[in-house]
């Protein structure tokens, strides 16, 4: 049974400036968010991730197109919507003379609830290690960011909205991280997170979008991704390298980026291995290691110049 | 509205309501110990009278006779002063209805709560005017303990009344600069703009006021500083218009912010 669509975005397009100088931040973006998946958007700085976000949130206007949070428009329902929406910015303010309690109460009590809220924002803290008794000034980015994930998160939201939610998160918190957004993801809870952090996404999302250029290159899931159709391919021989090997292989359509390092040779290989057992059946092969393209080579196929993964 | 931002910037603000009405109240005081002794007025006015009409008018009096009344000597020296100072807390005060936190990137997460744009600036703009007045207050009521103090013989509604009229001006300072500062973004150029804005209005009033003809009158006119009616209310010519005049263009100062916060993009 197909999932309802919580975030709904139509042909979003965002520039900045005016006349010669208008830079298009984002172009013609369509893509749909399910309840009770993470997503990531994946991209480099200035890809147009947080551009998409900060339209989301109402913080900043489409130049054109729309979209709907929960079946709402983001602008007439900026409100509502907010009221079920969970937000860690990118890079976060906050006063820096107040402490992190009396930010969470303010917060609190903005959304409402704001007993049930601070209960649920102590347990959040106390999971995190976070000291709320502190001012913002005297905690470190990687605590500020802590406090910032207990702001998104105490409100029990159905939306998380998060801008490179690990960023200066010690590898122990994001692994509590990665917990949390997997008991979030159990309850029929939805987050779309940006993030340049390949191995995260691969860890926790179960679709990504990959943006280059304020453009989309692809949306697939995960696991899709994972199975894109080439591999890396180790040939290590007993003996030296058959004479002509490396000129054959060079030569096949199916095979690129090929490396001869002594008796080794490596490669990436497009479609069936057949092909390629031929090949190198004049030697004696010692060992034979097929590696899975990590998410960091697809993105990298994706972003090379002329060429998309297949 | 739910007055939790409103509350909000009380609890964050209510200290310059101490600051700046302990600072104001002890100039106020301090000109009430002044006006205890009949002999340093009478001096004082005696000096200003052989003095020009334009220098007169840099001290904050109109004229000689106002001065030699303890009441309109305070009036004529003490809210002219307290007006110049309370401009620059509403400097501030305009600045802090959401230039500072945008330009600190703390907007971002303010608007990403349940609360609309229009409530959020209408709040924050009651909360500064709500601190505004509290300081206004406490400067009254120190510069009053002053009179009482010093045993000043002086007519102390006219000069309560005189001191509280200083808030419409000091509302129209804050309401500009807020304004300016959704319009230009840049937080010094706003400041810049708001500073020229009173140190402006000083001057046409200060020109207008010594000076006479069209040009004069014109440049009177367009000071906000002369709409503020301290001397007048000394001696009872007070123009209830002059006041709404003022109170007017807030509001319409007021409502072109609201619009502009509620269309902009936020911490571009």
């Amino acid at each position: 049974m197909a999932s309802a669509t919580v975030i709904e975005i139509r042909g979003l397009s965002k520039s900045y400036g005016s006349g010669t100088k208008q830079t298009a931040a984002l172009r013609n973006l369509n893509l749909s968010v399910h309840q009770g998946e993470i997503f990531g958007y994946l991209g480099p700085n200035g890809a147009g991730k947080t551009t998409t976000i900060r339209m989301l949130l109402d913080l900043i206007r489409p130049s054109s197109g729309s979209a709907s949070i929960f079946g709402m428009d983001i602008r007439d329902h900026s409100v509502e919507i907010h009221r079920r929406v969970g937000f860690l910015p990118g890079e976060l303010s906050l006063w820096e003379g107040r402490s992190g309690q009396q930010i969470i109460h303010y917060v609190a009590s903005v959304h409402g609830d704001s007993k049930g809220i601070t209960k649920q924002a102590d347990e959040l803290a106390k999971r995190l290690q976070l000291d709320t008794s502190k001012r913002v000034r005297d905690l470190s980015s990687g605590n500020k960011r802590k406090l910032g994930l207990v702001l998104a998160m105490m409100h029990s939201p159905d939306l998380l909205i998060l801008d490179e939610p690990t960023n200066g998160l010690d590898p122990l918190v994001q692994q509590t991280f990665h917990e949390m957004m997997d008991e979030f993801r159990d309850k029929g809870k939805t987050v779309f997170l940006s993030s340049h952090i390949l191995s995260e996404v691969q860890a926790i999302c179960d679709r990504a979008g990959i943006l280059r250029d304020g453009d989309l290159k692809a949306v697939e899931s995960i696991e899709k991704l994972m199975n894109v159709e080439f591999h890396w391919v180790d040939v290590q021989f007993r003996d030296a390298v058959p004479e002509g090997l490396a000129r054959q292989l060079q030569q096949s359509s199916e095979i690129s980026d090929v490396a001869v390092n002594g008796s080794r040779v490596k490669m990436r290989l497009v479609g069936d291995f057949d092909p390629l057992l031929r090949m190198i059946s004049d030697g004696y092969v010692k060992d034979l290691r097929v590696e899975e393209p990590s998410l960091e080579d697809i993105f990298l196929a994706y972003y090379s110049d002329g060429r998309e993964a297949r | 509205m739910t007055g939790i931002v409103f509350a909000n910037t009380l609890r964050t603000s209510w200290k310059q309501i101490l600051y700046w009405g302990l600072g104001l109240g002890l100039l106020g005081f301090y000109i009430a110990f002044i006006a205890s002794s009949s002999d340093i007025i009478q001096g004082y006015a005696d000096l200003l009278a052989s003095m020009p009409p334009a220098l007169l008018q840099a001290f904050g009096a109109s004229s000689v006779e106002i001065l030699r009344s303890s009441e309109g000597w305070i009036v004529s020296v003490f809210v002219s002063e307290a007006a110049i100072f309370l401009s620059v807390f509403a400097v501030m005060a305009g600045m802090n209805i959401t230039a500072n936190d945008e330009q600190a990137g703390i907007m971002d997460v303010v608007m990403s709560l349940p609360i609309s744009r229009s409530s959020y600036i209408l709040e924050r703009w009651i909360g500064y005017a709500a601190i505004g007045l509290g300081i206004l207050l406490l400067c009254a009521a120190i510069t009053l303990f002053g009179l009482v103090l010093f045993g000043v013989d002086a007519q102390m509604d006219l000069v309560f009344i005189s001191i509280l009229n200083l808030y419409p001006g000091a509302l129209l300072v804050m309401t500009v600069t807020g304004l300016l500062a959704l319009i230009v973004r840049r937080r010094a150029l706003a400041i810049g703009l708001s500073a020229a804005f009173v140190v402006a209005s000083y001057v046409f009033n200060l020109i207008g006021g010594a000076a006479s003809g069209a040009i004069a009158d014109l440049m009177q006119g367009l000071s906000f500083f002369s709409y503020t009616q301290g001397e007048e209310i000394v001696l009872g010519n007070y123009d209830p218009a002059s006041t709404l005049l003022l109170l007017l263009v807030v509001l319409v100062g007021f409502a072109l912010s609201v619009r502009m916060f509620i269309s902009r993009d936020i911490g571009v």
